[in-house]
């Protein structure tokens, strides 16, 4: 049996650790403290709740944990907290990963494999984490030849373009980071953004099946960005709005998919070119062209690049969910928070404890992000159902289809539109 | 805050303006480019006009930019230009970037640019649509009629009768 440190001994490792105390104490007290005055001397404290947040007062907090709900609800309302945690990337990046795990567990279904399964050991339920920490310490490599500042930005370019277009997804009503009054617009001008990204990816690489895989991403992406636009203006004729907001507000008796159905199929198929899923899936056909754009990409520069596709995958999903299938409208599941629990507390025998300042969500906000995760998880089984069914299509007939077949299939689902418009049945004196 | 954008603005757009014709590498000098077609959507940004700058953004960033990129990296360098350049031809050329630049403000100034209100509220782009359907119409109609024609003339340009391949059909 082999000893991991031979020398050990107690006592030693013991006054070890009195010595790190001893040394940590009395920097503290000498340096640490009086910083700690000198900072607080000159910045401007905090008012919460009609009370200078002093550092006794915080310290109070810490002994009573339910103090501090009324500032966690002050935080919640801050744009920061929305941008990094709720409707924006924290929201994001946890149903990107759980869509990552449930793709790779449905495919091996399909195809009769068990799929990840060890780590974790419940169905392999932390495979994504290992994969995560295999990416983080995994050496990047740069190609000798490659442009490297190009190289390196193209990642980060590209998550952050996808989480641009995560941020103007309404998820439940007043839930959104961005309520740009030309939502729809600044999508069309965000998705625009992933051909140049994806090319300048694939040429700073500098070798060949990335080059390869990039132009054949930039026809896909520019060519299917004109049936993606042209199939949304039905909707947007129908609702005479822009806003992303609005458009999900105005669907709460019925959804626009039931009078708008080929602008939803054909949005549908833009969307599997545009994420570059099977059966459009030709800028990373991994039997043709190794790995298509993504072959040089090493490390955590292809875990971003990974994160990124997945992000927009969500923002589609959601997109499709706004537009078509009438975003967090549904009915209400969630149950009212119980009111004797606000006006008597909770009653623990002796005790009774009183909360201020729940409940933190309210039942509309809750429900309707509830009722948008279905939703939005639904779309996206769809996206990714086709890879364990249908083959790679040719390029040829990818853009005939996209050039030809779908623009003509969107011009009908705008005659439809207005016909619906012009008829009294949508729109002013019709059913909204 | 809005001079700071505005200067800040003006700082990228000019700057990769003079970059994306000064740089040797076209590559960077078309990412430059795209620098200077964002900056002026920032600037309509700042001038109330959301609609023109979301559409500035994704027709002449999200379009334009790539048919460049792309030209740009199917075609060698070499075959395009030959390095003529001395300091007369520089100094010449922006001699006349300035005469222009010159008669150019001239003429915004003497337009009466300086008498307009500028704490006016911005036009809605409704209002501009609604212009556009009722009194400006035939303007529309011809634009219309223009583009479509185009279209189709650029569709019948790219169409070519495919020869007979086994391979290929079906």
């Amino acid at each position: 049996m082999s000893v991991i440190a031979p020398n050990f001994k107690l006592s030693k490792f013991i006054v070890a650790i009195l010595g790190d105390v001893f040394w940590i104490l009395l920097l503290v007290v000498l340096v640490g403290i009086p910083a700690i005055f000198i900072i607080l001397f000159y910045i401007p404290l905090p008012v919460i709740n009609g009370d200078l947040l002093t550092p006794f007062l915080a310290l109070s907090w810490l002994v009573n944990p339910t103090l501090t709900i009324p500032i966690v609800k002050a935080f919640m309302t801050t744009d920061i907290f929305r941008v990094m945690a709720f409707p924006g990337f924290g929201f994001a990046v946890l149903l990107a990963a759980s869509v990552i795990f449930i793709e790779r567990k449905m495919m091996a279904k399909l195809q009769l494999r068990v799929g990840p399964f060890y780590c974790g050991k419940v169905e392999g339920i932390l495979q994504l984490m290992g994969d995560g920490l295999k990416l983080i310490s995994k050496e990047i490599i740069i190609p000798a030849k490659a442009d490297k500042p190009l190289f390196w930005a193209a990642p980060v370019l590209f998550v952050a373009t996808a989480a641009a277009f995560v941020a103007l997804i309404p998820v439940a009503p007043g839930w959104v980071v961005a309520d740009v009054d030309l939502g729809l617009l600044a999508v069309f001008a965000v998705i625009g953004f992933f051909p140049i990204i994806t090319i300048l990816s694939a040429w700073s690489a500098n070798s060949k099946y990335p080059f390869i895989g990039g132009i054949r991403a930039l026809f896909q992406m520019v060519s299917f960005e004109i049936p993606l636009i042209l199939s949304l203006l039905g909707v947007v004729m129908v609702t005479g709005t822009l806003n992303l907001s609005e458009i999900a507000a105005s669907q709460s008796s019925f959804p626009w998919i039931i009078f708008l159905p080929i602008g939803a199929i054909v949005f549908f198929i833009t969307m599997l070119a545009e994420l570059e899923r099977i059966p459009f899936d030709l800028p990373e056909a991994e039997s043709e062209i190794v790995a298509g754009w993504l072959t040089e990409l090493s490390g955590m520069m292809y875990g971003l690049v990974q994160l990124g596709t997945y992000l927009k995958l969500y923002a589609f999903a959601g997109l499709f969910t706004v537009l078509f299938l009438a975003g967090w409208h549904g009915p209400m599941v969630i149950p009212p928070f119980p009111s004797e629990l606000l006006a008597n507390g909770l009653e623990m025998g002796p005790i009774t404890l009183t909360i201020d300042g729940f409940p933190l969500f309210t039942q509309e906000m809750l429900n309707g992000t509830l009722w948008f995760v279905i939703k939005t998880m639904a779309v996206i089984f769809f996206i990714i159902l086709p890879r364990g069914v249908f083959p790679r299509v040719r390029v040829d007939m990818l853009l005939n289809l996209g050039w030809t077949k779908l623009i003509g299939l969107c011009f009908v689902n705008i005659f439809i539109a207005l016909g619906l418009i012009y008829a009294g049945v949508l729109g002013p004196g019709g059913l909204q | 805050m809005a001079d700071v954008a505005f200067l800040a603005l003006t700082v990228i757009t000019i700057g990769s303006a003079i970059a994306a014709l000064e740089m040797r590498s076209l590559i960077y000098g078309s990412i430059a480019l795209m620098g200077t077609l964002g900056g002026i959507a920032g600037f309509f940004l700042l001038l109330d006009a959301p609609f023109v700058a979301l559409f500035q953004l994704a027709v002449y960033v999200g379009s334009i930019a790539v048919l460049i990129l792309f030209t740009v990296m199917l075609v060698k360098r070499e075959l395009i230009f030959k390095k003529i350049e001395d300091k007369r031809r520089k100094f010449a050329g922006i001699g006349l970037m300035l005469v222009l630049m010159v008669a150019l403000g001239a003429v915004f100034v003497d337009s009466g640019i300086k008498t307009m209100t500028t704490d006016e509220p911005s036009v809605n782009f409704r209002d501009i649509g609604a212009d556009f359907v009722t009194y400006y119409w035939p303007a529309l109609i011809l634009m219309g009629l223009i583009l479509a024609g185009s279209v189709t003339g650029a569709l019948v340009l790219a169409r070519r009768v495919d020869e007979e391949n086994d391979q290929r059909i079906n």
